[in-house]
């Protein structure tokens, strides 16, 4: 078409961007960052020729030089390890590694996406020790004048935000159009609802929904922005900043855009489109989504699984399918909003107990069972307790071996929502039922999101394979929501596979076009056998090569072991600071609690001014608790023990800054340099 | 009368407060307490008052929360001693969670296309391993497999990666977010624009991030079920006007206009009409300038669902408001899909800066779910450039909608509710006389009830959803078998606020030529007319 050719101004800046990137970080870095590259570089070009020199034979097939991808699909020149295209220098430590590469090791990544690190002592196994309470969160008061500074913080917001409110409508009345009725309409947004956001969240505006660009990697770019009006509007400064990125959900640090499941994705919009086109049972379903189904069943352990396009849907339009009138729903009070959603629209009733607290869970479901359904005291049809493997927001863990018992006892049916425990916990990744060695058989439902681990969108559920096939035409999903689109399922089957290792293609005929693989029932059982092994080749599509490292699982072992390192050093790190830090210490999610909701604009902004820019996430009410306000570090494989260091070495200097360390007694904390050092003591759980 | 107890009762009353009042003092800062309630009570007695009931009103909803939780079975609440309830534990056997299918079930999911290889015009069958001429797949501006748009993910994908990671509060929007938003209001010309990660979830969530319990929603009663399940969510209350027709729109508006005016406690509330622009039900389109006229009448805020129709409907696809050349501004917010018209995937809500900015803070599937990824954005952007660049792809189209319209408006043995531009085209079986869809529109004196969903001459129908069902399966695969892909509108009976009549779905698509569709309708008809010559 002779429109598509023309590169229309709407197009992304791809080309334009870098110049005025240059253009702009050019200034500011020139001085000191030439020799820091350059070194660097004629390091990493040796090393390179030594590996390369050394590898014959051995990586002769599929040789991975340090420096340049093996992706052969890719075209760009910008394709190597060091040039991102857009960064030259390193003067805030993000671009090339501290130590540059010895001629043993070979890096297939961009450090700026998955950091380099080769010392096998920065790893650790996610797994449960009995040592170890589950229940470790005794949560720590912060002394009595941080509360009620809080407090009284949130009271002068709120009084200041009336007053303020109570002259703007008098005398600026056409500001405050919206919130008035006017000719005839009644505001569109409720009192509350707007006083909230206009008062409180714009104050601290900047934290949130900050632009960013590239790859959500280990590090991200920034799209500076700044606001002449109080954060009611932004104005793009253009320019960017690379930042170090503690936030996203990257756990596994699949958010790639080079390597081997970048070069599958490309083939697979090469071959399938970007798009299907349909909703799953109206001539949306293509075969990648039976063998991506197939796989992500074999990867968690049940029979069968389905999924659907977006995480949040997986809950708001499964769980009605699942449970109705005269169900009950058990849910723990700080489950995400999805379950909340699609409990709603269940019409089944609901009853919550307190976060994870398995006494209060008991009594509630004697009480329940007991007295049956409201009013007629019928017994209930069916009792479905949902829990999450991993609470985004306080970073605990369900107490999964007392929620079996209790299972076994009470008969109820048992709903994980796994959206962040997937691949970020357990010796094998398989999620919190993993990491406490637990047979998935004894979960009726596993529900996840591939939006976390394996850096790519959706979510699944996976159940018997009735239960799934009931699913599959029962749910909302199936005939009204648009399938998942063939570049997110390739993302999916390519990262899934490389964690779980593909076991070499054996005498089973490898026709990836089996529509349901898992179809003939000794098959099936043999499969379930194996859980958690590696995935069979004739599961994954035979057009999808992956990178050795890949498909025989030592990456994704490798990443595992990282990210639960990387975890465990981060949290006892910043408890051994003095920080009053919540969670499971295993988990990777990290809050780090702040309480005065000035600290939070604070705190993030101090980190993001430091030589090297730190991004955190900080979440106040509603999502919390009013007083407990936080932030929240996210974990990732794909940092360092150096970037560790770094998070550490901030969060101490601005902890002090702003007060914040009331966790253990002064006498009892570790200096920074103390921790940096001791950081294989502080990971095991002896210490 | 009974003195002696009651002085009994008095020096107990002394002495303990004499107790309290010496344990009171010991407690630290106590006397600072004393000397600050003296003092204010001095300065200001009417404080002291104002604050004691302060206290009391803490005191209060505290207790009040507490006990609501705990009383949970109210009145009805059975004391058991422990042996009981564990009895009552031993005997209770829930319902099975997956029980097995039936055979009805075995066979639908049986049938469930699906495709090898990329999707078209013209796609491989799982199934059958034999090529098909596609028209159940929504591809109506032939964007699938379009070699620019591949280009342009596969560059995004090395630039940005996949997934985005996060949710657009923290880190995830990516600038092509931005970029794309900026694109769509640009395109249909509202002041702004929200993205969704998919396309069903985003109606869900908007109407509920602005109608309220006291609100007052109008809504058509054919709506589409995402926008069932969002009113369900809201609470709101609901009034419904007779599918696709505006007259009783306009009688229910006017109760409703009375009603407020009658009830002080609703002349807050806000009001709203929702409704689809092409319905996906059955391909009806509903007349936009009348509507916008009423509610501009009646002060209404109109959500209208393009789901369907952006993309598709219009010179350039911007929908009903090019069609009809109404100015977006007009319509108050309109939703549309990424996935449907583009060939992408996601949603949008375009319309004023305050409602798409109070989403951003409130819409739950936007605030809780991660962005969408930066390649189908991209996707979706070119998805626009192509559209607009190319007006004669949705010409084409249209020729192929004409051109299926007149082989199938000539069959008696169905009837077509869709409208005449529609490029879905729902196919109805026709039934003896008096059943009436209300599609069909055979009018009846009475006036619906707007309080009720059911339609008013839900009574008078007489066709049985489960045989037609099965007719029109047996079409799908006559036709199948001659090698053209069609589908049933999948429905899920039973969780529809009212079922609408079973039908097959055609989706028209402009990558095929007119002949090709002639073809493959011309099949349609054949498959139709020998299924159900059969049946007579
Ligand atoms: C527990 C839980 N479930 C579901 C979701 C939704 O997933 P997605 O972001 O893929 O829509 C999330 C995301 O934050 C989550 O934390």
């Amino acid at each position: 078409m002779p429109a598509s050719a023309r590169s229309s101004p709407m197009a992304i800046n791809l080309s334009p961007s870098h110049s005025m990137f240059k253009k702009s970080r050019g200034k500011s870095s020139s001085s000191q960052s030439p020799s820091d590259a350059a070194s660097y570089l004629s390091a990493v070009s040796q090393a390179d020729a030594r590996s390369r020199a050394s590898s014959n034979g051995k990586f002769s097939s599929t040789s991975t030089p340090a420096l340049s991808l093996s992706s052969s699909v890719t075209s760009s020149s910008e394709d190597t390890v060091l040039r991102t295209g857009e960064d030259e220098s390193n003067h805030d430590g993000l671009a090339f590694p501290a130590t540059p590469p010895t001629s043993e090791q070979v890096f297939t990544t961009v450090h700026t996406e998955f950091g380099h690190c080769s010392n096998e002592g920065y790893r650790y196994t996610s797994q449960h020790m009995a040592s170890e309470p589950i229940e470790a969160i005794h949560e720590r008061d912060p002394p009595y004048y941080i509360l009620l500074s809080t407090y009284v913080s949130y009271l002068i917001l709120i009084c200041l935000g009336h007053v303020r409110d109570f002259i703007g409508k008098r005398l600026k009345a056409k500001a405050y159009r919206e919130l008035r009725p006017h000719s005839g309409y009644a505001p569109l947004t409720s009192d509350f609802d707007s006083f909230y956001t206009r008062r409180l969240k714009q104050r601290m505006a900047e934290c949130f929904n900050q632009p960013v660009t590239g790859v959500a990697g280990r590090t991200i770019m920034l799209v500076d922005r700044t606001s002449d009006d109080q954060n009611a509007s932004y104005r793009l400064l253009g320019t960017r900043t690379r930042v170090l990125n503690i936030s996203s959900y990257n756990y596994l640090g699949f958010a790639q855009g080079k390597g081997g499941c970048a070069d599958a994705v490309e083939e697979g919009i090469r071959r399938y489109g970007v798009s299907t086109c349909g909703s799953r049972l109206e001539g949306g379903s293509s075969d990648l989504h039976t063998t991506a189904e197939a796989l992500v069943a074999k990867f968690v352990g049940k029979e069968d699984a389905i999924i659907a396009s977006m995480g949040f849907a997986t809950n708001s339009t499964m769980i009605p399918a699942l449970v109705g009138k005269g169900c009950l729903i058990i849910s723990d009070e700080l489950n995400h909003a999805s379950i909340r959603f699609g409990v709603r629209l269940s019409g089944a009733s609901v009853r919550m107990f307190k976060h994870n607290d398995m006494k209060a869970l008991e009594a509630l479901l004697r009480e329940v069972i007991s007295q049956g359904q409201p009013r007629t005291h019928r017994p209930w049809k069916k009792i479905l307790l949902i829990v999450e493997g991993l609470y985004s927001m306080e970073g605990t863990m369900v107490n999964l071996p007392e929620v079996i018992k209790l299972k076994q006892r009470y008969k109820f049916n048992l709903f994980i929502d796994e959206a962040h425990s997937i691949g970020a916990l357990g010796p094998n990744g398989r999620g919190v039922v993993d990491y406490f060695g637990i047979d998935p058989k004894h979960v009726d439902i596993l529900m996840g999101t591939f939006t976390k681990s394996f850096g790519a969108a959706g979510g699944y559920i996976a159940g018997s394979k009735t239960l799934i096939s009931h699913l599959r035409l029962r749910s909302h999903s199936g005939p009204y929501a648009e399938a998942m689109t063939p570049p997110v399922l390739v993302q999916i089957l390519a990262s899934m596979a490389s964690i779980m290792g593909v076991s070499p293609a054996s005498l089973t005929s490898s026709s990836h076009t089996t529509l349901r693989p898992v179809a003939s029932n000794e098959s099936s059982q043999a499969l379930m056998t194996s859980h958690p092994g590696p995935a069979p080749a004739s599961m994954i599509p035979n057009w999808m090569t992956l990178p050795p490292a890949l498909s025989d699982g030592s990456e994704g072992k490798n990443r595992l072991r990282r990210l639960a390192f990387n975890a465990r050093y981060l949290h006892r790190g910043l408890d051994k600071l003095g920080f009053i830090t919540y969670g499971h210490p295993s988990s990777p999610i990290v809050p780090l609690l702040l309480f005065n909701p000035g600290k939070m604009c604070m705190f993030h902004r101090m980190m993001l001014r430091r030589k090297t820019p730190i991004i955190v996430v900080v979440v106040a009410y509603p999502a919390t608790p009013l007083v407990t306000s936080r932030v929240r570090f996210c974990v990732s494989a794909s940092h360092t023990k150096e970037d560790i260091d770094i998070v550490l070495r901030a969060c101490d200097e601005v902890g002090d800054w702003l007060d914040l360390k009331h966790g253990i007694p002064a006498a009892e904390r570790w200096t920074v340099q103390k921790i940096t050092e001791r950081s294989g003591e502080l990971v095991h759980p002896s210490a | 009368m009974d003195s002696p107890s009651s002085e009994n009762l008095f020096t107990f009353l002394s002495y303990s407060l004499a107790n309290f009042q010496a344990a009171f003092f010991r407690i630290p800062g106590s006397a600072v307490l004393t000397r600050y309630v003296k003092s204010s009570h001095q300065d200001d007695p009417g404080r002291t008052l104002l604050e004691v009931i302060l206290a009391l009103f803490v005191i209060r909803t505290l207790l009040q929360s507490r006990t609501r939780t705990d009383r949970s079975g109210g009145k009805h609440f059975i004391q058991f001693s422990d042996k009981e309830i564990d009895d009552l534990v031993d005997e209770w056997t829930p319902e099975p969670l997956d029980p097995p299918l039936t055979e009805q079930q075995e066979a639908d999911l049986a049938a469930i296309p699906v495709i090898a290889g990329p999707t078209g015009p013209k796609p491989k069958l799982m199934n059958t391993g034999k090529p098909c001429v596609n028209l159940a797949s929504l591809n109506f501006a032939g964007l699938a497999g379009n070699e620019h748009i591949q280009q342009r993910a596969i560059e995004t994908m090395r630039k940005y990666g996949v997934g985005s990671c996060g949710p657009s509060g923290f880190y995830g929007t990516i600038d092509v977010h931005t970029e794309l938003e900026q694109r769509i209001s640009d395109f249909l010309g509202t002041e702004s624009s929200v993205l969704y990660a998919q396309g069903f979830s985003t109606i869900c969530s908007v109407i509920p991030a602005f109608c309220k319990r006291s609100d007052i929603i109008i809504a058509d009663r054919g709506v589409n079920f995402a926008i069932q399940k969002g009113l369900q969510i809201s609470r709101s209350t609901i009034r419904w006007y007779d599918h696709n027709d505006l007259s009783s729109l306009e009688s229910v508006l006017e109760s409703v206009a009375k009603e407020m005016k009658r009830r002080r406690s609703q002349k807050h509330a806000r009001k709203f009409i929702v409704t689809e622009g092409l319905f996906e039900q059955d391909g009806a389109m509903v007349d936009l300038p009348k509507l916008v006229e009423l509610k501009e009448k009646y002060k209404f805020r109109l959500i209208l669902d393009e789901t369907l129709s952006f993309g598709s409907i219009g010179r350039t696809g911007r929908g009903l408001t090019e069609l009809y050349n109404v100015p977006a501004a007009r319509v108050d917010m309109i939703i549309g899909s990424l996935a449907i018209g583009l060939c992408s995937s996601g949603g949008f809500c375009a319309g004023s800066l305050t409602a798409t900015s109070h989403q951003r803070h409130n819409a739950l599937s936007f605030v809780f779910s991660a962005s969408l990824p930066a390649l189908l954005a991209v996707s979706a952007l070119e998805g626009i450039n192509l559209l607009v660049n190319t007006p004669s792809i949705l010409n084409n189209l249209q020729e192929n909608v004409r051109a299926a319209r007149a082989i199938l408006d000539r069959l008696d043995c169905v009837t077509i509710p869709s409208h005449s531009a529609s490029p879905v085209i729902h196919i109805h079986l026709k039934t003896n006389s008096t059943s009436l869809h209300p599609s069909t529109a055979v009018v009846s004196t009475k006036p619906s009830n707007p309080s009720s969903v059911l339609p008013r001459d839900a009574a008078n129908w007489t066709w049985d959803a489960e045989t037609e069902e099965q007719i029109l399966q047996e079409v799908v695969e006559d036709a199948l078998a001659q090698g053209v892909l069609i589908t049933k509108a999948k429905r899920l009976r039973g969780q529809e606020l009212v079922d609408p009549r079973p039908s097959i779905r055609l989706a028209l698509t402009s990558a095929l030529s007119k002949k090709d569709t002639e073809k493959a309708v011309g099949v349609v008809r054949s498959s139709l007319i020998k299924v159900l010559g059969k049946r007579r």
